[in-house]
């Protein structure tokens, strides 16, 4: 439809609002998060004013507030109070770099990852205790200490003392505390697995699809491999695969024999989309379902690490990646609709958005983004970040991003650093152009670290982000699925959306 | 020197590939200044840039790159500068059209990471009588500042009508 048929255009009847053509229909959304799909002579119809009280069209329209005459500004404040709860709280999520060895060399690495006998990157117990104490100094009345590194298992005992020590004076403070672990598992033993059980340490790890292409990327030398020998057979290769494939198996297993519920306990995997990822899109899905994980995180690589180094081989045009996105998710819905139960982070974190009216406060995709006031990284040496992509940067020899060091910088201090504020006004939407008129600003969030590495300022330019144009390319795939109206994609997108806590690993200290 | 680079207007640049420098003049009622300056600091990791004057009301931007650069290499930075400019530009405006929204959420986000100072924090504010210097007596009660001298205590000050205290301290005179 060309917009110019619109012979005269009403100024007073629509509460303002962003349009966007997707799939052949107008999708408009406003101010509250609020959308409607309109085909050529509704939109007509819209826009001149002239919809006829009480048909089906005004009814749609009232009630998600694109009707000036008629909206509900109490609700309209209650909705936007919703989406942005998030700002009343400070950090909730404290990534803690233990140590930067790692037995695993990815061809991506984004950590910068240094070799097995670089022990001088082990994080020491003051700094550890340092970290903790700072980290209980958020105003966010839960907190989530996330192990990472490297490879979190090469520095298992302050693994164990930021655990112990957090839970020890956490008995004064109350707060909800989780532990995770972000590890590669090939250092795993049934002890520690025992005691990381034992304390509630969720675990998560990476997968990069089938065997063939995780062991192309990511190589686990011979000598530093603990791995039981029927793994790999003798005097064969060892295979990272198969190892984190024997640690997820054990794991879930163990979450099985305590009787808890495996469609909800189980290993979440991280997926890095690489250039050789993107033919294989059902081999990842079936790699991932195959595995037993409900959710399959189709992350694109960044510009960070070795994969800065070595982006040639890894990187990508987006346009292809996008068609990748596709292919693999439609896969998805067409296996949920056979009922095997799998979903695509990216599509939940921005159908929650979309359809729930809530927003999962993922930190790279909110606004403001979470640097620093959702997220928190610190490092082996003791010092913090505005979040892990800053930190990334500083192994990179950058350190914009350093606002602190434990011990030293006093939490509000943090929270008030002229970088942190710079971070905050440079990722709001509403000051960003393209943004500002994006029909996706309700559901959408950029990254100022991103921008910076890879165009030069916090700002940075959307015609121009990768990160923009992912995020755009997914979201027109969903509000295209959202256009076709086929009852299954709805009914399994709405289930996307459903956050079902795992209260499990919550652990909460009564005064 | 060389007036003319593929895609940009005759005269509005010019290029000289042995100094490896180029210019563009910027229309100063076209581009706030602030924009330009925006748009000149993303590039000095990559190139030496400096602001000038040009002719009538316009300014003009050179950009060196710090390495050796060829043609088309400096046509690109060149472009890469005109977009940056824009987009800076763009941004300024937007910023003042959504001054308050933007304010609204910056400071909630900030007040919510932040919270109210803790009994830690207090320790190390300086709470001493002389820590900063109040030539006009700003920070002084109203005892202190317009206070009966020693001595002068009575029952005329008892007297004194309501309002009277408020006057003084705006310095007009007491009936």
């Amino acid at each position: 439809m060309n917009l110019l048929q619109i012979k005269k255009p009403s100024t007073t009847f629509a509460m303002p609002f962003r349009h966007r053509v997707v799939a052949g229909k107008h999708l408009l959304t406003n101010t509250e998060g609020a959308f409607v799909l309109l085909d050529d002579a509704e939109f007509r119809l819209f826009a001149e004013g002239t919809v006829e009280r009480g048909s089906t069209l005004w009814t749609r329209l009232v009630e998600r507030n694109f009707v000036r005459a008629e909206v509900d500004l109490r609700a309209i404040e209650e909705r936007i109070r919703t989406r942005k709860r998030f700002l009343d709280y400070g950090p909730n999520l404290h990534i803690a770099v233990v140590t930067l060895r790692c037995n695993e060399t990815c061809v991506y690495c984004h950590a910068s990852r240094a070799n097995m006998d670089a022990t001088y990157t082990d994080m020491t117990k003051e700094t550890a205790e340092k970290t903790v104490d700072l980290i209980l100094k958020s105003t966010n009345p839960s907190v989530t200490i996330e192990f990472q590194g490297g490879e979190p298992l090469a520095n298992f005992p302050i693994v164990q003392h930021i655990t112990e020590y957090a839970l020890k004076q956490n008995e004064k403070i109350g707060k909800t505390l989780e532990f995770t672990m972000v590890s590669n598992l090939s250092l795993m033993t049934d002890e520690k697995l025992a005691w990381l059980v034992a304390n509630k340490v969720q675990i998560c790890t990476s997968i990069d699809g089938p065997q063939h292409l995780h062991d192309k990327q990511r190589k686990l030398p011979t000598k530093a491999a603990a791995l039981p020998l029927a793994l790999t057979g003798e005097g064969a290769s060892p295979s990272a695969h198969l190892a984190a494939r024997h640690w997820i198996g054990r794991i879930n297993d163990e979450y099985g024999k305590m009787g808890l519920d495996t469609s909800l306990y189980h290993v979440e995997a991280l997926l890095t989309t690489t250039r050789d990822t993107l033919p294989l899109w059902k081999d990842v899905v079936d790699t991932y379902v195959s595995l037993g994980c409900k959710a399959l995180f189709l992350r694109p690589v960044d510009p960070f690490g070795f994969a800065d180094r070595s982006g040639g081989r890894v990187e990508y045009p987006r346009k292809e990646y996008l068609e990748f996105y596709r292919s693999a998710v439609d896969y998805m819905l067409e296996l949920n609709r056979q009922g095997v139960q799998i979903l695509e982070r990216f599509a939940a974190i921005f159908l929650t958005k979309i359809l729930g009216g809530e927003d999962p406060n993922f930190l790279d995709i909110r606004n403001p983004c979470g640097a620093a006031i959702g997220q928190v990284a610190y490092n082996y040496d003791g010092k913090i970040f505005t979040c892990d992509e800053g930190r990334m940067l500083h192994e990179m020899g950058d350190d914009t991003f350093l606002i602190g060091e434990v011990g030293k910088t006093a939490y509000r201090d943090l929270m008030g650093h002229e970088t942190v504020r710079a971070l905050a006004l440079a990722s709001n939407l509403d000051a960003q152009p393209d943004c500002v008129n994006c029909t996706y600003q309700p559901y959408c969030g950029v990254c100022p670290v991103h921008n910076h590495k890879s165009q030069g300022s916090i700002f940075g330019r959307m015609r121009e982000s990768t990160l923009c144009a992912v995020h755009k390319g997914i979201q027109d795939y969903l509000f295209e699925k959202i256009a076709s109206g086929d009852p299954h994609v709805l009914e399994t997108f709405k289930r996307w959306t459903t956050v079902r806590d795992r209260t499990h690993f919550l652990q909460t200290c009564a005064l | 020197m060389s007036s003319s680079l593929e895609g940009f207007p005759e005269g509005q640049v010019q290029f000289d590939l042995e100094r490896g420098a180029a210019s563009v003049r910027v229309d100063s009622s076209v581009y706030p200044l602030e924009a330009l300056y925006g748009a000149a600091y993303v590039f000095i990791d990559r190139a030496y840039v400096l602001l000038d004057r040009a002719e009538g009301d316009a300014y003009r931007v050179w950009i060196s790159p710090k390495k050796p650069a060829a043609e088309d290499a400096l046509r690109a930075l060149l472009g890469e500068f005109a977009n940056e400019l824009l987009s800076c530009a763009w941004r300024a405006q937007i910023a003042k059209d959504s001054r308050s929204i933007i304010e609204q959420a910056t400071t909630r986000a900030l007040g919510g990471a932040r919270g109210a100072p803790s009994l830690d924090d207090l320790e190390s504010f300086d709470f001493s009588d002389e820590s900063f210097e109040d030539p006009l007596g700003i920070a002084m009660s109203w005892e202190e500042k317009y206070g009966k001298k020693k001595g002068a205590e009575g029952s005329e000050a008892k007297a004194a009508p309501a309002g009277a205290e408020a006057a003084a301290a705006e310095g007009e005179p007491t009936p």
